[in-house]
């Protein structure tokens, strides 16, 4: 029986926490000391003494919030020492600057899986296999029903979507960090030749990408009085938040989408209220988490984000791999 | 041409919001196709197709044995997709390893005249083995139709209003045309598309098919305006809607499910035949209490519905009845273009001919409807809270001057119901929905107070919005006591008003009262849970309506 004390790692009011370190790990309130895995709003919060990230997760979101908190960079692979631990961050291949974070004590080793993915994405890093004793491991699609498709399928589903109806507007709601920026990348290799616009959030990560050396596709940044004419035929990224409300009265005649992993499942598909649905996720499937806690070579894994109880209970089944539960 | 085209078409038809475009879209998939096929996909799309060649249970056990993957862990998914036939789709992806897709183009009239039947003759293991072959042989896509076809859950928006319209611009021939071509037993064959669009009208073919019925709208109170003279008031009651045809000597009985159920009912077959005259009766079948002159619970008719060729005693103790409404056909002529108020007037002259005909013994098995003659609008509403003393659901207003259309039209026709019953109750077990509401706790039972005790008295799924559902979705899984299986009970926390039709005594339920047609009108916030009804409370109401 152990205790809570005696990992390295453990939950402290709803977060990640490592108290030899005095460090928290994506926290959801202000702390002194923050690890920082992504740039997404839901792993970041404001008020901390300060953050500590990649180099590229501190642009984004310094152009996200603004200049006004104190980021401290470190390259990928890079390790660095918080009270004789060894820390460094590894790709996750969730969105540009995502990472793993590895932490070393006494020749025990802990990873942060952060959000990962494994799917090949030309806008960031793939991610990397790194060797463990404990994994920390995200689940947010953590059953055997999800299984990506490649993303140039989805890409191509995407244009034929688009082409088909050649006198709507296609609007294609999607995260305007990461997920758009991989949506334009795959978009511009397939024959989808119209215009593509992008909602003034998504715009503005664009130009942060490219800034950042990534392939990113021109788009034109959306104006509200737009003559309807100019965009039929075309495509349009918009963030989520936008597809409810009268921001829609904007246009007429459109056809709407959603980009995301859960679009798998009809019956989500469906409720959405979405006309169309394309599954695809900067988030690992069933396939992908069961592959990154084999390669770890984990003895240990707990798992965070998502509901655990089926994949946890198959890997003790049939993997015979531990899993351990947080105390709260 | 194959079963690839038609997961297209699912696919198209399930992603498009535009009933215009839905329209097009069938139209061109009609032209595309040969006839067998589009008979089959008719077939499909019309919901006519639900024989269950196995069953979802079965096809996830095999999955499990053929794959192994242990039960439990299906289940689970099952709990977030919702059909069994999805989950072994998804669950199946990158599985079948075969790069001979031999069966990629597949029509959709050898799978399912063929391939699919044939596995009924197979012993279990053949089977099982056939099942496996064909996931192997059919490409990835077409799986989802596949495994909705074999457990008969195939269902997609396109209700058969919408085919009506395609095959109607398709080949430019009235709807009311092809509504009544499509009515009842359609079997696919390519001499029944090419009867659906043949473009001369030939009556005697139509000879034994219903005609559309005509529904009726809820009542909106703008009819008030107008003078009560203009309208014909009938009770509605709660049984089967349908059409009593005898012509050329036969007589069918239609449901508006478009079910021919002669098999069900021998003995009104067999007394209608023998009147002499030829006729279509629009009406409602009841199971009819003869000494009270008033319908039994409807929960007795269903226990004649399902039974195909009934015994002698069965027929006595749940004693049948035809009460006509209308008159749409008499002696070959088709009258459903007069005025209600004529028909009427036929449909009394013909029934009171018809009864003094000793032979025809019909006195005991079919009767007219009676009206009712309200003498102005308060006395329409007088007459509609009485309807729970005579077992009827409210009234059906029909405008005196109005010709027998098809459909839901507007503006002839409406229901008046009784209001419904209402109690408090609170919310205290959630179980997860399935289908389109798979993932989330959508239903639901709730529970009054006996002294303090909470019990349960109903269960409700219907009646909230989907922001309330995801709502309420949020806070069962923030407040749940315990789990058991797919079901949590809940922190006795929040009080729902609960509308219902009856409520009488049952000694099968634990609260000693069972109600029907339970549903949600209110989430009640601004109650706490001592001010929810109590048993005693569900007593009394019982009291006032008996």
């Amino acid at each position: 029986m152990t205790t809570k004390q005696e990992y390295l790692i453990r939950y402290k009011d709803g977060n990640l926490y490592c108290e030899l370190a005095d460090i928290w790990i994506d926290p959801s309130k202000p702390v002194k000391k923050a690890l920082i895995t992504h740039a997404h709003f839901d792993h970041f919060t404001f008020g901390c003494e300060e953050y500590i990230s990649t180099k590229e997760t501190a642009v984004l979101l310094k152009e996200r919030v603004g200049d006004n908190i104190k980021i401290k960079t470190f390259e990928y692979g890079e390790e660095f020492k918080i009270n004789g631990i060894n820390i460094s961050f590894h790709p996750s291949g969730h969105i540009l600057g995502s990472s793993q974070i590895r932490f070393i004590f006494a020749e025990e080793k802990w990873l942060i899986s952060g959000d990962f993915k494994l799917q090949k994405d030309q806008t960031c890093k793939q991610y990397e296999i790194v060797k463990t004793d404990y994994l920390i491991s995200e689940c947010t699609f953590g059953l055997p029903i999800f299984k990506w498709d490649e993303s140039n399928k989805i890409a191509n589903d995407i244009s034929k979507w688009i082409t088909n109806s050649p006198e709507k507007t296609s609007l294609l709601f999607c995260y305007s960090l990461g997920k758009a920026q991989r949506l334009l990348n795959e978009i511009s290799r397939t024959n989808f030749e119209g215009n593509i616009y992008s909602h003034g959030s998504i715009h503005k990560m664009n130009n942060t990408y490219r800034e950042l050396g990534i392939d990113i596709k021109d788009t034109i940044k959306i104006e509200n009085k737009k003559k309807i004419e100019e965009l039929k035929g075309s495509l349009i990224l918009l963030p989520p938040s936008l597809s409810k409300g009268s921001y829609l009265k904007n246009f007429k005649n459109i056809q709407t989408a959603f980009a995301s992993g859960w679009m798998s499942i009809r019956a989500l598909r469906k409720r959405s209220g979405y006309d169309k649905g394309f599954a695809i996720s900067d988030h690992a499937d069933w396939d992908g988490i069961l592959e990154v806690v084999k390669k770890s070579e984990a003895k240990n894994v707990f798992f965070h984000h998502g509901d655990s109880e089926a994949l946890s209970k198959y890997l003790v089944e049939k993997e015979s791999i531990n899993v351990l539960l947080f105390r709260k | 041409m194959s079963l690839k085209k038609f997961s297209e078409l699912f696919g198209d038809l399930d992603s498009i919001n535009s009933t215009n475009n839905k329209i097009e879209v069938l139209k061109n998939y009609f032209l595309s196709n040969d006839p067998i096929d589009n008979s089959w996909a008719i077939y499909l799309l019309t919901g006519k197709s639900n024989k269950r060649f196995i069953s979802g249970r079965y096809l996830k056990n095999l999955f499990s044995q053929i794959y192994e993957y242990p039960q439990w862990l299906i289940d689970t998914c099952y709990l977030k997709v919702g059909d069994s036939a999805e989950v072994i789709t998804l669950l199946l992806k990158n599985k079948t390893t075969s790069t001979n897709k031999k069966l990629s183009n597949i029509s959709l009239n050898k799978l399912l005249s063929e391939t699919i039947p044939a596995l009924s003759k197979l012993n279990e293991e053949e089977k099982n083995l056939e099942i496996k072959n064909l996931w192997e042989k059919l490409p990835e896509d077409n799986h989802l139709i596949f495994n909705k076809i074999l457990t008969g859950t195939f269902r997609v928006g396109v209700s058969i209003g919408l085919i009506t319209k395609s095959i109607s611009k398709l080949i430019n021939i009235d709807e009311e045309i092809i509504s009544h071509r499509l009515m009842g037993d359609f079997k696919p064959s390519i001499d029944s598309y090419e009867f659906l669009i043949n473009k001369n009208i030939n009556l005697q073919e139509l000879n034994s098919k219903p005609f559309p019925f005509l529904l009726a709208n809820t009542f909106e109170d703008k009819i008030f305006q107008n003078s009560i003279n203009d309208f014909q008031f009938e009770w509605k009651y709660d049984g089967i809607r349908m059409q009593l045809i005898k012509r050329s000597g036969n007589v069918s009985l239609w449901t508006r499910g478009q079910e021919l159920v002669n098999e069900s009912f021998p003995e009104l077959v067999e007394k209608m035949s023998h009147i002499k005259d030829d006729f279509v009766l629009d009406g409602e079948l009841l199971v009819w209490d003869f000494k009270e002159q008033i319908a039994f619970d409807f929960s007795l008719l269903q226990k004649r519905i399902n039974r195909k060729s009934p015994t002698r005693s069965i027929q006595i103790k749940y004693p049948i009845i035809f009460i006509a409404y209308d008159l749409l056909e008499i002696n070959g002529r088709d009258i459903r273009e007069i005025k209600l108020e004529n028909r009427r007037i036929d449909l009394e002259k013909y029934f009171s001919k018809w009864q003094n005909k000793t032979e025809n013994n019909i006195y005991d098995i079919f009767k007219i409807c009676d009206l009712i003659y309200p003498r102005d609008w308060p006395d329409v509403l007088a007459h509609k809270e009485k309807s729970r003393e005579n077992n009827t659901e409210g009234l059906i207003i029909k405008k005196k001057t109005s010709i027998y259309s098809s459909g839901r039209k507007k503006g002839i026709w409406w229901k008046y119901k009784v209001d419904p019953m209402q109690l408090d109750a609170v919310l205290i077990y959630a179980k997860g929905g399935s289908g389109r509401r798979a993932g989330l706790y959508t239903d639901y039972s709730f529970a009054l107070w006996k002294g303090q005790e909470l019990i349960k008295f109903a269960s409700a799924y219907s009646g909230l919005t989907n922001i309330e559902i995801k709502e309420l979705d949020g806070w069962i899984r923030k407040n749940t006591i315990e789990k058991f299986g797919p079901v949590r009970s809940l922190k006795p926390e929040m009080v729902f008003e609960i509308s219902f039709e009856k409520i009488q005594i049952s000694k099968r339920h634990k609260s000693g009262i069972a109600v029907r047609f339970p549903r949600i009108t209110k989430w009640r916030k601004d109650k706490k849970i001592n001010d929810a009804d109590s048993l005693e409370n569900a007593y009394e109401l019982m009291k006032k309506i008996s």
